[in-house]
């Protein structure tokens, strides 16, 4: 898909960019954790880099010296790829902004101010049903307005935010309209390119997504689908499929399945819920990211809303069987797989577990491959059968 | 050895008095076959485990092991006691204690309180290395081997599955330190038991290092709000109401016991150290632990320790020689007893676990009258519970203190928040200590993983790096 590539080459160059807009003056903001909203950076002036690597194995080892080795190989990721000297992107920043939701997010945010990077933390508690928690993440925001305010040197106006709101709102609308044409059999465009789709618009400015965006969604009401009118349909859930952690969509999609459908907290836009625009725009921010929309994993209670959302996806998109990529060492969608798993059981989903630590080695990836044929398999079989 | 006679001796070992047997014999048969222990697992306690490990020769010790048991034996009563209308609350570790005794002390009869893993973890495998039935009944059941998670948190879940313990009316669930205790709760209500009924109270770790978080005055607040708004939940939900004149009464209670063990902490950095680092770990555990059957056994056994080894100290005596090294160690479990012994079977004390001993600052009365204030305040105030920039300050002050001539941090894999920083710690500590510092990878709660075998060579080297130090 042509649109898709150049949109994911503009991505590419991004630390380029970067560097063009520092000499320019421009402050570059990075963020960790989808409760930060970027709306925010973007209206501050600064321009915003989310950081969201993962799939490669040594750079959550280059953090083992300083930290638990059972510890999230995203979460460790995020300071890894520095810490070897490869990441192009955190040396530039001006301000790292990251949330904490939960021990590996703040863990992480003690080793950026460990190794002295210039990091404020946002604080998100997940008790998140109580009004003072509400009240808790709204002044984080505040707070963290200030900080912009401070590090871009330019105030952020209601209007200005507003504006930024409507604009990443158009680019949620997009991929929101990408994904609905997902529900067709075969889609037009499986889980791998989708996800890969999603990262671009983190990278490249929202104009510029907004019109490739627009070009994709043409290109695929066009073309015929790349996959098989028998292939089986799958949910892919889990945490996150990083920027660059491409392996296992691709894989599911090389063995015969397509992915129809994510159930993803991190690195991926949450299309249907946008924020308010109207009113107090950073109350309406914090209500938005923090309140309206599906819970992640971290948040108590959550996992009963998220079995219905998953319900939800499962009967929309027309969906065969669940894959759930977990992460190793991340406790809480350990437990959360179990009962999804057992759910899945109960509605009679074929349900697949696989973890990944990002080693993808050939022999890692030799049994890797094996399970995913099988369970593609299985779902043909289970869907010719009478 | 008749089977009646092994459970005799056990309860003699344990500090049980002649005129008590009539009445906890029985009880004791009926919750050790509850609790899933043999004669065999009976004797192995009576003959190796308890000898080996903790200081028998001391009443006071005895008492207080007696206290473990007592405490068990009730905790395999709490169905009795729901089925006869008593509410059932439980809570986890790391937690501030006050509350849950001041709903004990507000309707003794009708409540019952326990942190019920920690009484089993620390009875079935500090007692008798039994805790794997109930670890691997977990995981078998949805709490997978391969994440590591917590031993505490799996036991909970078994013994709730095992018929071990009730559904609660209510489980008051800290997750102030680490998220997997409070979702192991949402866990257990949505896969296996739906009268669990749970309260969680929240604070997010979001203090840049080196914040002094308990004056940092906002966030005092805050954490008061969430004590608060959870403590009046429980009450409304087991439909009482506690004073704050009770939980000021808990306060003082607590200050008075937090005071007695600190001088049991002096006295176990006297050179030579005159008690094993285990024998007397217990005690820590009435800081933060509600015992259903009350603090006063526990309390009056520490008297009887803190005689007995004050009497120690004068004669000079101790398990190590004189001079011998002496390592601050974060925490040191009675659930893998052997972790202690084995450091000081090569010449070099861990008298004491970072995570209990009290800075200077935590012994000071709260600055607050406002009983929630103080508790939250007296809980940012512990090193356990802050970033790693002011826990670091604190454990620096603990080693000038007690005059440690070292660290070890580590055995905490199955923590991460209380186990995830300690490589990190280590090198801030050893920054500003300039003294040495070591890490061990393991697990406080369960051996499976890290076996004597597994770890001797790492405790011999360090105990060697040790004394070759300090000459």
């Amino acid at each position: 898909m042509d649109e898709l590539e150049e949109l994911a080459k503009v991505a590419r160059t991004r630390p380029e960019q970067l560097k063009k807009r520092k000499d320019e003056g421009i402050k570059i903001i990075g963020y960790v954790g989808r409760f930060v909203p970027e709306e925010l950076i973007s209206a501050s002036g600064a321009e915003p880099c989310l950081l969201c690597k993962g799939g490669q194995p040594d750079p959550p080892d280059a953090v083992i010296p300083y930290m638990l080795r059972f510890m999230s190989p995203y979460s460790r990721s995020q300071i890894g790829y520095h810490l070897l000297g490869v990441d192009p992107v955190v040396p530039l920043l001006d301000l790292v902004v990251v949330q904490c939701s939960d021990c590996h997010e703040s863990r992480l945010a003690d080793l950026f101010e460990y190794f002295k990077l210039p990091a404020v933390r946002l604080g998100v508690p997940p008790d998140w049903k109580k009004s003072i928690s509400l009240d808790y993440y709204r002044r984080g925001l505040v707070r963290l307005k200030r900080t912009l305010e401070n590090v871009s040197g330019g105030d952020i106006s209601d209007e200005r935010l507003r504006e930024s709101v409507e604009s990443l709102d158009k680019v949620r609308d997009l991929l929101s309209r990408i994904r609905l044409l997902r529900k067709a059999q075969p889609p037009s465009i499986g889980g791998h390119d989708f996800i890969r789709l999603n990262h671009a618009t983190f990278y490249s400015d929202p104009d510029v997504s907004i019109r490739k965006l627009h070009a994709v969604y043409e290109e695929l009401q066009r073309r015929e689908s790349a996959f098989s009118a028998d292939a089986p349909r799958l949910l892919l859930a889990g945490h996150v499929v990083a920027v660059g952690d491409y392996t296992v969509p691709k894989l599911i999609e090389d063995s015969g399945g397509v992915i129809a459908a994510e159930f993803l907290d991190e690195g991926i836009r949450h299309c249907p819920q946008k924020a308010e625009a109207g009113g107090d725009p950073l109350a309406s921010l914090a209500e938005t990211y923090y309140s309206a929309m599906t819970p992640p994993s971290i948040f108590q209670p959550a996992w009963e809303e998220r079995i219905e959302h998953m319900k939800g996806l499962i009967n929309e998109y027309a969906i065969d069987g669940v894959i759930w990529y977990g992460l190793s060492f991340e406790e809480i969608y350990d437990l959360e797989c179990s009962v999804m798993s057992k759910v899945m059981s109960q509605m009679n989903i074929p349900f697949l577990k696989l973890e990944s630590s990002y080693e993808y080695s050939r022999e890692a990836v030799g049994p890797l491959t094996t399970r995913v044929e099988s369970f593609i398999e299985s779902l043909k079989q289970r869907r010719n059968r009478p | 050895m008749t089977q009646q006679n092994i459970h005799e001796e056990f309860l003699r070992l344990t500090g049980f008095e002649e005129e008590e047997m009539g009445r906890y014999l029985p009880e004791w048969r009926k919750a050790s076959e509850k609790l899933g222990l043999t004669e065999e697992d009976v004797r192995f306690a009576v003959r190796e485990r308890l000898p080996e490990h903790f200081a028998l020769e001391l009443e006071g010790i005895r008492k207080l092991l007696g206290c473990f048991v007592k405490e068990t034996i009730d905790l395999t009563k709490a169905g009795e006691y729901k089925s006869r209308g008593t509410k059932i609350v439980y809570g986890i570790l790391p937690a501030v204690l006050h509350f849950y005794y001041a709903l004990k002390l507000t309707a003794p009869e009708k409540i019952f309180v326990s942190f019920p893993d920690i009484f089993i973890t620390f009875v079935m495998n500090g007692f008798f290395h039994k805790l794997a039935p109930y670890l691997e009944e977990a995981e078998k059941t949805g709490i997978p081997y391969g994440c590591r998670h917590c031993a505490l948190n799996k036991t909970r879940y078994a013994a709730r599955r095992l018929g071990v313990i009730p559904s609660p009316d209510i489980s008051w669930i800290w997750g102030f330190v680490c998220d997997e205790g409070p979702k192991t709760d949402e866990f257990i209500r949505l896969y296996h038991d739906p009268e669990w009924k749970t309260y969680v109270t929240r604070l997010p770790h979001d203090q840049p290092l080196g914040t002094v978080e308990d004056e940092v005055i906002e966030r005092v607040e805050y954490l008061a709000a969430q004590m608060k708004d959870g403590f009046e939940s429980v009450q409304k939900e087991i439909g009482i109401k506690v004073s704050e004149e009770t939980i000021r009464g808990v306060i003082r209670i607590w200050q008075r016991y937090a005071a007695k063990v600190s001088e049991l902490g002096r006295l176990m950095s006297a050179d030579p150290q005159p008690l094993g680092a285990v024998s007397g770990r217990f005690f820590w555990e009435g800081l933060f632990t509600p015992l259903n059957t009350g603090m006063e056994s526990m309390e009056k056994a520490l008297d009887i320790t803190l005689e007995e080894v004050r009497q120690r100290v004068r004669n000079r005596e101790g398990i190590l020689p004189q001079g011998a090294p002496k390592l601050l160690i974060y925490s040191i479990h009675p659930s893998v007893p052997w972790i202690a012994r084995m450091f000081e079977e090569n010449g070099v004390g861990i008298p004491l676990s970072e995570f209990f001993i009290l800075t200077e600052k935590q012994l000071r009365p709260p600055t607050f009258e406002d009983p929630y204030m103080a508790a939250a305040e007296g809980w940012l105030r512990s090193s356990g519970m802050v970033n790693p920039g002011y826990q670091a300050e604190q454990i620096c002050e603990k080693i000038r203190t007690h005059k440690f001539d070292g660290m070890v941090f580590g055995l905490m894999d199955f923590d991460r928040w209380l186990g995830s920083s300690h490589r990190l710690l280590g090198r801030m500590v050893e920054e500003k200590t300039q003294l040495p510092v070591f890490y061990i990878e393991g697990d406080n709660w369960e051996d499976r993983d890290y076996s004597p075998e597994a770890l001797r060579t790492r405790i011999e080297s360090i105990c060697e790096i040790m004394k070759i130090r300090k000459g």
